[in-house]
């Protein structure tokens, strides 16, 4: 079992429940669960970033919303015939997203860096001019965003495999779900994770024991953002929709929230916090309304008061523990 | 000629405000080493406070004197209830905060509804120069604004309370053996820094539209004055201000107000990174 993570036989206990939904939810629910996964695979790529790298970036919605337009841009066919592919969509969200994230990184943390309160509050500002930038884009579509992006489409050639209907799409997702969680499990296990885990508890121990922090740390931001970046572009393609919020700052603060809540440092409890507070929003927003916001930052404001380890990572750790022993 | 003066009183009256805020967040943060992401909202109550007293009939300027009193006893319950048991964990105050934001935006959609509101200017009279008029409220805001910013200054560097503040952030644990108690200095600091938001919230709500999202519009140019304007206590807020503050109304002239708030946040995002240098650090 790998340090600080969920006990194996839970996380796959947890996966073979979301392989259940489709046969025993309805249409309506897989359909919603789908994009929660998606959010899940959003909320792993903070969990990494800032759970596992100790990087508390409050703008990580800059690129699972650049990984978003870029596959909107790639399929819709802006980008010309040679991009209007499924395929050449991911790759542009995934690279994209990455090399982004490799111009921002190296910005923020060369030299002595940005890290702690700086970091956040600069990654907060920068989310904020992305997000206003996209919305007086013209080309991007402004507020109204990018509509009409068609499903993801598998076909090689000339031919078509279309992925469209609920439970095919909803099985792809859960599967790319569980390839990134089970290599971000393997990651944080091999000897590169334990040397993230070096730099985060003490950066300067870590230099001085000879390791590189600015490599180490723009790996691990460059990884994130790659993940976030193909969340992005999954979203977009089972929701036919791209608009500002994906990429500003409110998505940006709600996915910190969810991984908070859920529990920073455990990369399972980061997906579960995301698919738990969207179920709960789904369900529970219908009959609290206006206050369902209201209780959520109630909530999360006592989470990091008196829980700070987040309120799935804690049972867990503790479920582990006694394992262990 | 009448152009500069309009543009340049304009730059000037937005600065003001903008210090006025920032310099909440700053006392808190220097004090305190808190990140206040809830100061935004402190504003927003000033100005709902405005608006309340306006709804109840109540005259314009005793809504503007509620606003500061009003986001101060919010700030002083928020100390007591949340700040000072995540004293030791400065990060965790970022998120505790962010939820507090996010709460109170909640509330007030719940108290106000979510749609903007105005209230009406208190005085209609302009002060002419020849041929150039100016609303005289603005200058009225200009001027309290002004007084409120010395006030903050004189309080921090010449009074007797102002040197336990400072003991209090040069070393908490001297300063507790000298019988200054940091805590006493915490809540009043957090206290005054809700105050000073909340009077900036009061003062500009007849100036803009008054709506649950407006703090962050004023959070973040205060945040990044904040970081622009760097060393020195309390003073570097003043360079942040008038740096980021006026070249984003200067720029507004020119510019859509969306593209040079891009432009200005860009550039003071790229000054903040130059500022830490590859020496140094905070945490």
């Amino acid at each position: 079992m790998s340090r600080g993570e969920a006990p194996s036989w839970f996380g796959m206990a947890v996966f073979a429940a979301l392989a259940l939904v489709p046969l025993l939810a309805g249409e309506y629910w897989t359909e919603q669960l789908t994009r929660y996964l998606v959010f899940g695979m959003f909320a792993l790529s903070l969990g990494l970033v800032w759970g596992q790298g100790g990087m508390l970036c409050f703008g990580q919605a800059m690129f699972f919303g650049l990984g978003g337009y870029l596959m909107a841009l790639a399929t819709t066919g802006m980008l010309g015939p040679l991009f209007a592919s499924t395929y050449a969509g991911l790759a542009l969200a995934l690279l994209g997203a990455g090399a982004a994230a490799a111009a921002i990184g190296y910005f923020l943390f060369w030299g002595a860096g940005l890290s702690g309160a700086y970091l956040a509050v600069v990654t907060l500002a920068m989310a904020y001019i992305v997000e206003q930038a996209v919305r007086s884009s013209y080309w991007l579509g402004a507020d109204n965003g990018l509509s009409g992006i068609p499903p993801l489409d598998f076909g090689l050639f000339s031919g078509h495999l279309v992925i469209e209907a609920t439970a095919p799409r909803y099985y792809l997702i859960l599967a790319l779900l569980g390839l990134a969680y089970w290599l971000l499990v393997r990651l944080s296990t091999s000897p590169f994770g334990l040397v993230v885990a070096a730099i985060k508890g003490n950066p300067m121990r870590a230099a001085f024991l000879g390791h590189r922090i600015l490599a180490v740390r723009l790996r691990v931001f460059v990884v994130g953002a790659a993940l976030a970046g193909l969340a992005g572009a999954l979203f977009v393609a089972t929701d036919a929709f791209a608009s500002p919020t994906l990429i500003g700052f409110g998505l940006s603060t709600e996915v910190l929230i969810w991984v908070a809540l859920g529990g920073r440092e455990m990369l399972l409890a980061a997906l579960l916090g995301a698919l738990a507070v969207r179920l709960l929003e789904g369900w529970l927003a219908t009959y609290l309304g206006d206050y369902w916001l209201l209780g959520l930052g109630v909530v999360f404001m006592a989470t990091v008061v008196l829980l700070p380890a987040g309120l799935i990572a804690a049972p867990l750790r503790h479920l582990a523990g006694r394992r262990d022993a | 000629m009448v152009e500069a003066a309009a543009i340049g009183l304009n730059a000037a009256s937005y600065v003001l405000i903008l210090v006025l805020v920032a310099l909440g967040l700053v006392v808190v943060f220097g004090v305190m080493r808190v990140i206040n992401m809830a100061h935004g909202e402190l504003f927003m109550l000033g100005a709902y406070a405005v608006i309340a007293a306006d709804g109840l009939g109540a005259p314009f300027w005793l809504g503007v004197l509620a606003a500061p009193i009003l986001a101060g006893a919010a700030g002083a319950a928020i100390e007591a209830a949340l700040i000072r048991h995540i004293y030791a964990r400065p990060l965790d105050t970022i998120l505790a905060t962010w939820g507090l934001s996010l709460a109170l935006k909640q509330a007030i959609v719940l108290a106000f509804g979510p749609a903007s509101l105005s209230v009406p200017s208190p005085m209609d009279a302009t002060i002419a120069v020849g041929t150039f008029a100016y609303p005289l409220y603005r200058l009225i805001v200009m001027g309290v604004a002004l007084v409120a910013i010395l006030g903050v200054f004189i309080g921090f560097f010449r009074s007797g309370f102002g040197l336990m503040v400072r003991a209090v952030v040069a070393d908490p644990r001297s300063a507790a053996c000298l019988g200054i108690d940091p805590a006493l200095v915490h809540r009043v600091s957090f206290t005054a820094g809700a105050a000073l938001a909340g009077l900036a919230g009061g003062l500009i709500a007849p100036l803009i539209s008054v709506d649950p999202e407006m703090g962050v519009g004023f959070l973040i140019p205060a945040f990044l004055a904040i970081l622009v304007g760097g060393a020195g206590p309390l003073a570097g807020v003043l360079t942040g201000g008038v740096v980021v503050g006026g070249a984003d109304s200067v720029l507004t002239n020119w510019l859509s107000p969306v593209l040079a708030q891009v432009v200005v946040f860009a550039l003071a995002v790229v000054v903040i990174r130059l500022r830490r240098g590859p020496v140094g650090g905070l945490r």
